[in-house]
């Protein structure tokens, strides 16, 4: 081919070159729309066990929302998603801002702890879980151990079996778990700060809380944007590390329960047997999928708005 | 220019290298179904024709003893190849019902006891096996496990599974201790070991499933075969005072329990009473294994539960069965199997293979507590109320009780309103509370 490319041959290449895209679409379309469709039409039918029966419309949402005790498990399970949102908002985030602070303003050994922090998400999630609940375990667990070594033996408790600390503990292991992914979006954030900005806004006098105040948090809206979308996706999503630490009951009584442990409870409950329920279930999974959708596409939409460009 | 020429190669080669991955993947599945018949082009005629059966089960820890019994199958039926596959007990029943949805289900498959089970036959994925000859070496009683609401048969029952009270014969002997014959008599023992500082009854209640099974111990105590008759009929129900000592003398239990009980697994139970720190545990005869490979030289003995009645039950129930899927490409085949297993030649490979009690009457057993264990359950069972009738529902009742129990231990709630729980999730669909 000469350097030269004719009109027609550059005609045919852009047109080759919007194709490339398809294997990825065919794949998401395979793997990420067509389930949440045959999901919304799941939900749609009354089964039988397993098997599909009468087309009812609506009726397994109604049931979802107004039956006893599905209503009470749906606003249980939906309070602790809120719940484990507002912690990893403030806990996990609140830190891992700080850290992402602190190793933006280079203080000695940043690049070490920049690497400590984001070890923990190195791990498979599965052994997160095991290695905690071996932690709080309150008979040989270490945490148990070390508050009775440092006189605070009154503290020691069954931490996963008591219904008042069992999911908080499993929100700060996530926290624990998460504070490195979200340390890095932080710092990408603060370095993406125009030098020129602060140097100008040192210049006009500001300092230290007013610095970071009026100029730093605002100019790092898009991170802070991103993270908090992204932490409101997991906290709604939260199954894996319940599921590994508790289990898909939601023990102990429904003090664990998050939708999406809910829903793999109620779409498969595998264990044990027991009557599933595939229409209840997707109903549950396309509820899960409306509120995750609109609230993330609103609050980019809203929070957008707030971002200062530069 | 050459850069760019690089870059469109490289993408039309990934793209290709995606397309083929996602060709391969879905070739591989559609190939599969047809796999287990095993009939490549060349090699059909004659009636020797090799066909491989698949078969599914939540049984793990079992693939050893089954490679025995298999392999004893196989050398009485050289056209018949059976490709045992086990899967995590708790994934088991996803992975079955999905691959039974479309088609691709095992040709034979271990059936979950009872209701749980029974379901995939009414949503006809199961082949009736009344006519199977054997099958009337089994007792009506064991039967029920695996029949339908049909009345037909559904599965060839396996082992029977027992709960009860174990316990260390050495810490029972230094304090002068013998087996409890009555309910007091099992809180006085309890109170003994207490004031040595000794754990009297090793119990967690952070795993659901094992307070429904301690129920299902404690519970005969009181709730008798006449009660149970009643209540199977609707004359007196879940919120009755029969049923509601039941949960009340699982309360009762409560200060015997360990420390932090509420956060502990059957894992740290077992390990408590294992390693000798605590003189009681009650659970399942499928336990004993694992007890004895944590430490072989355990002073170990198990007591029935002492009923007020004076007499001694043991709580038993069918523990799955195997069933042939009425889809199965080698139905005559996957019967043939099914009759090996209403075999005794079966029944004891099984039982002593796997150390289980067999659901065929009078299999002896090497080992004795297992034997003393099968011997009670013939004589004097139980029923594991919540296994065998209260299994439906949604969530399940047998689940109900399971996080009312620890919402009980958890200090949320009284034996009174775990009944009322309980009650209530029953009515939604046992016939008879719905009048």
């Amino acid at each position: 081919m000469g350097t030269i490319a004719t009109s027609r041959q550059k005609g045919r290449r852009s047109w080759v070159i919007h194709l490339f895209p398809l294997p990825a679409l065919i794949l998401y379309a395979l793997f990420v729309v067509y389930p949440i469709f045959s999901a919304f039409t799941y939900s749609l039918y009354d089964w039988q066990g397993i098997k599909r029966g009468v087309f009812v419309g609506l009726k397994n949402f109604t049931t979802l929302f107004t039956v006893e005790p599905f209503n009470e498990m749906f606003w249980n399970a939906f309070s602790h998603n809120l719940l484990y949102f507002v912690v990893e908002m403030i806990v996990q985030n609140g830190v891992a801002f700080t850290l992402a602070f602190f190793i933006y303003r280079k203080i000695r050994g940043a690049g070490f702890l920049k690497v400590a922090y984001f070890i923990p998400r190195l791990l498979s999630v599965i052994v997160v879980g095991f290695l905690w609940k071996l932690i709080f375990n309150p008979n040989y667990g270490a945490l148990n151990t070390f508050l009775t070594k440092i006189g605070l033996a009154e503290w020691a408790r069954p931490w996963l079996g008591d219904t008042d600390t069992a999911l908080l503990a499993i929100i700060l292991v996530n926290c624990w778990f998460g504070v490195g992914f979200a340390m890095l979006i932080f710092l990408a954030g603060l370095q993406s700060i125009p030098e020129e900005l602060i140097e100008a806004a040192r210049l006009d006098g500001a300092r230290g809380i007013t610095m970071l105040w009026k100029i730093i948090l605002p100019l790092c809206m898009p991170a802070i944007t991103i993270m908090t979308i992204f932490t409101f996706i997991q906290a709604f999503e939260a199954f894996e590390l319940v599921y590994a630490m508790q289990g898909s009951m939601g023990e102990p009584f429904y003090s664990t329960d998050t939708l999406a442990v809910y829903f793999y409870r109620m779409a498969f409950s595998s264990a044990g047997g027991g009557d599933v329920s595939i229409g209840l279930g997707s109903a549950l999974a396309v509820v899960l999928f409306i509120i995750v959708a609109s609230v993330s596409a609103l609050s980019m939409h809203l929070m957008r708005k707030r971002e200062v460009q530069h | 220019m050459k850069k760019y020429r690089f870059h469109k190669a490289a993408s039309v080669l990934l793209a290709a290298g995606l397309l083929l991955t996602g060709c391969s993947g879905g070739g591989g599945d559609a190939a599969k179904p047809s796999e287990p018949g095993g009939t490549p082009g060349g090699s059909q005629g004659g009636g020797t024709e090799q066909v491989t059966l698949s078969m599914h089960s939540w049984r793990v820890e079992d693939t050893e003893g089954y490679a025995k019994i298999i392999a004893a199958f196989e050398a009485e039926n050289p056209n018949i190849k059976i490709d045992f596959k086990p899967f995590k007990a708790t994934e088991y029943n996803t992975i079955l019902n999905t691959a039974l949805q479309s088609d691709s289900g095992p040709d034979i498959l271990q059936l979950r006891p009872y209701a749980a089970g029974t379901a995939l036959a009414e949503a006809g994925y199961l082949e009736p096996l009344d006519s199977l000859a054997g099958i009337t070496n089994f007792p009506k009683d064991v039967l029920k496990g695996a029949t339908g609401k049909d009345g037909k048969v559904y599965g060839v029952p396996l082992s029977l599974s027992t709960t009860q009270f174990y316990y260390n014969k050495k810490i029972f002997e230094q304090n002068g201790l013998k087996e409890p014959k009555s309910w007091d008599e099992l809180i006085a023992t309890a109170k003994a070991l207490k004031e040595k500082g000794i754990v009297p009854i090793s119990l967690g209640a952070k795993e659901g499933w094992l307070l429904s099974l301690s129920h299902g111990v404690i519970a005969p105590a009181n709730l008798r075969d006449g009660d149970i008759a009643k209540l199977l009929k609707g004359e007196i129900d879940l919120k009755s005072p029969e049923f509601l000592k039941s949960v009340q003398r699982m309360q009762e239990l409560t200060p015997y329990f360990p420390e932090n009980y509420v956060g502990l697994e059957q894992n740290d139970m077992r390990t408590l009473f294992a390693t000798e720190k605590a003189a009681m545990y009650i659970n399942g005869s499928f336990d004993l294994e694992a007890i004895k490979k944590l430490n072989p030289d355990l002073q170990l003995d198990f007591f029935p539960m002492p009923t007020d009645d004076g007499k001694a039950v043991i709580t038993t129930w069918v523990d799955g069965s195997y069933a042939v899927n009425a889809k199965s490409k080698h139905k005559p085949e996957a019967l043939k199997f099914m009759e090996f297993m209403t075999t005794k030649k079966f029944a004891e490979m099984y039982a002593n293979e796997l150390k289980m009690i067999s659901a065929m009457p009078g299999v002896p057993l090497q080992d004795p507590l297992l034997n003393k264990m099968a011997e009670l359950s013939q004589s004097s069972p139980a029923p594991y109320l919540m296994i065998i009738h209260f299994s439906e529902g949604n969530p399940t009742t047998k689940k109900t009780l399971e996080n009312s129990l620890q919402g009980m231990y958890l200090g949320k709630l009284t034996p009174e309103q775990v009944a009322d729980d309980v009650q209530k999730s029953a009515a939604t669909w046992f016939a008879p509370f719905k009048k």
